[in-house]
């Protein structure tokens, strides 16, 4: 249904000028992993070491220095509603109520005009905003904010669906309560996710996956299956320990680096 | 799993606070309307004042009276309409194919890399030439006549328009373009469907500035250019024959069309668009 590979991926941006010649800073070189279809996989890592240049290579508004993203075989070349985006910022359009946010991607799709308002109705619902269908986003909370960025990515029906840090900007609280609708709708769609974030909780709480990237030039330093039954209970030993080990594995420790490597 | 429905039942059972496009046109106008006219009042009050009591001569300060005597003059004979009729249809004709133009031609150059380097240059040499230094320029292209007026209209309206759209759009936050972009708006629908309206307020601030520009080009080419009707063409024929109620009472005329122009028109607009999405703030 949506498969999303990424192959022999690198990216390096152009640094300051000297003498005329540009010199680049490697953000990424070779990067390769790929994600099955329905599942849930976080990127975890350092701030700076490349998760959103990464994120934005496969949503298409960038483009690699080489290698491919590929969903369901076919290379990215543009952005394409084949892939939802939830944005960090949520970047939701402020002169479109929820409903015609939600709606926007519909429209492009030329799905006709009767179907997008039912549609558009149906994942309001989804994500729990339907007394906010008529709201303009300036009247939102920040955690209501990313319910309706969350709707407009899932309202066009994405093979896969791609989440930079998209809980990033909120409260602890709201963050939890974001990270319970999102397994929630998770289990009801099964959608196959890259979801960025730098909050360990968060990746061991929804992923079935975590990788784990390190400084630039960055590289896969970790990959750890996350097995444990939904929906999961922080409070679990087992919980804490696949915390810990993520955490250690973060902050480069060789050993645990090297065990879990062989995951 | 419980925690999230109680969390979630709490923020959906806030009361929904009563949507301010819904009372645009009940309490509130009344109250925008008594907030605008009682200044009116206080200036009129005081030209009374200085007008019965200042000693000075009432050809050079009528009171009140005779300025509405002339003012019902000049609408009991038609003048009055036609002037007004005359006077705006030349200001939307050229405010209308000079915000489009503008409009379009400014979120392109804002856009595409292509038309900003091919249109700045211009824009900026146009820009230095102020449109009524045109004027003996369209004279001689169309002869005393309304194209003359409105040609000159059309250039500052789609100039300034241009200008404000450009800037505006440039300073779209990024984030939303690659929103646009990811949720398939691409070439001319991410004009209309994320640019243009992201870009509102600063579009709406070029109108309201093309709007008084256009106004006061208007007035004095209509004393230069002689039409047939018009306002600036009734102050200018009034002061010929030494009628100087008649050119208070055109001033007046004058003045208040511009501020229901920016009251009915800008402000419609404004509280239609950016304030009712709350992309302006608007003050309490
Ligand atoms: N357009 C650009 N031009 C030059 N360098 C860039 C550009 N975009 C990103 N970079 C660089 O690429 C590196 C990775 O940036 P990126 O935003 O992907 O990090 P990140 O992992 O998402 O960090 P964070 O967790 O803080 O969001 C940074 O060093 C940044 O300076
Ligand atoms: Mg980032």
């Amino acid at each position: 249904m949506g498969e999303l590979r990424v192959e022999q991926l690198s990216k390096a941006f152009p640094t300051a000028q000297k003498w005329g010649r540009s010199k680049w800073h490697t953000i990424f070189n070779n990067l390769q992993f790929s994600i099955k279809s329905g599942e849930f996989v976080c990127v975890i890592g350092p701030s700076g070491c490349g998760k959103s240049t990464l994120l934005s290579i496969a949503a298409g508004l960038e483009e690699a220095s080489s290698g491919s993203v590929y969903v369901n075989d076919s290379p990215v070349r543009g952005p394409g509603l084949d892939r939802g985006v939830v944005f960090q910022e949520f970047a939701l359009f402020p002169w479109l109520t929820v409903r015609g946010n939600i709606a926007f991607g519909l429209k492009s799709k030329g799905v006709p005009q009767a179907e997008v308002l039912a549609r558009a109705d149906k994942y309001v619902d989804l994500v729990g905003l339907s007394k906010f269908a008529d709201y303009y986003p300036s009247r939102l909370s920040g955690g209501m904010r990313q319910r309706v960025g969350l709707g407009r990515a899932l309202a066009i029906e994405p093979s896969v669906l791609l989440m930079d840090e998209p809980f990033g900007a909120l409260d602890a609280l709201t963050r939890e309560n974001m990270q319970l609708v999102l397994s929630d709708i998770w289990q009801e769609t099964r959608k196959t996710v890259l979801f960025i974030t730098h909050d360990i909780d968060e990746a061991v709480f929804l992923s079935d996956r975590v990788l784990v990237l390190n400084e630039t030039p960055s590289r896969i330093v970790c990959e750890l299956k996350i097995d444990l039954p939904r929906a999961r209970d922080r409070s679990d030993p087992q919980f804490q320990r696949l915390v810990k080990q993520l955490d250690s594995a973060i902050r480069g420790d060789n050993n645990t680096t090297k065990h879990f490597g062989d995951n | 799993m419980k925690s999230e429905k109680t969390l979630t039942g709490q923020l959906l059972s806030n009361p929904v606070p009563v949507d301010s496009s819904t009372v645009l046109l009940s309490a509130g106008s009344l109250r925008h309307f008594g907030e605008f006219m009682v200044p009116i009042a206080v200036l009129l009050a005081l030209w009374e004042l200085v007008a019965r009591f200042g000693g000075l001569p009432p050809s050079l300060f009528p009171p009140l009276e005779d300025i509405f005597r002339a003012l019902l003059k000049m609408s009991g004979d038609g003048h009055l309409a036609a002037d007004l009729a005359g006077t705006f249809t030349r200001l939307f004709q050229s405010i209308a194919i000079g915000a489009v133009f503008g409009t379009i031609v400014g979120t392109c150059m804002g856009h595409f890399r292509m038309w900003e380097r091919a249109l700045v240059v211009p824009m900026n040499f146009l820009l230095a030439i102020p449109g009524t230094a045109l004027f003996p320029l369209t004279m001689i292209w169309f002869g005393l006549t309304e194209a003359a007026i409105i040609s000159i209209l059309i250039y500052e309206v789609a100039l300034t328009v241009t200008v404000m759209t450009w800037t505006g759009v440039k300073s779209i936050d990024n984030s939303l373009i690659r929103a646009g972009r990811v949720f398939g708006a691409n070439g001319l629908s991410m004009l209309w469907r994320v640019l243009i309206p992201a870009a509102m307020p600063s579009i709406i601030s070029g109108y309201r500035i093309a709007f008084s520009r256009a106004w006061r080009i208007l007035i004095i080419a209509e004393m230069l250019v002689s039409v047939s009707a018009g306002l600036g063409y009734r102050l200018y024929f009034a002061r010929e024959y030494f009628q100087y109620d008649m050119v208070y009472a055109g001033l007046f005329v004058v003045g208040m069309s511009g501020l229901l122009i920016e009251r009915v028109i800008l402000r419609t607009m404004e509280s239609m668009t950016v304030n009712r999405w709350g992309t302006v703030r608007e003050l309490k």
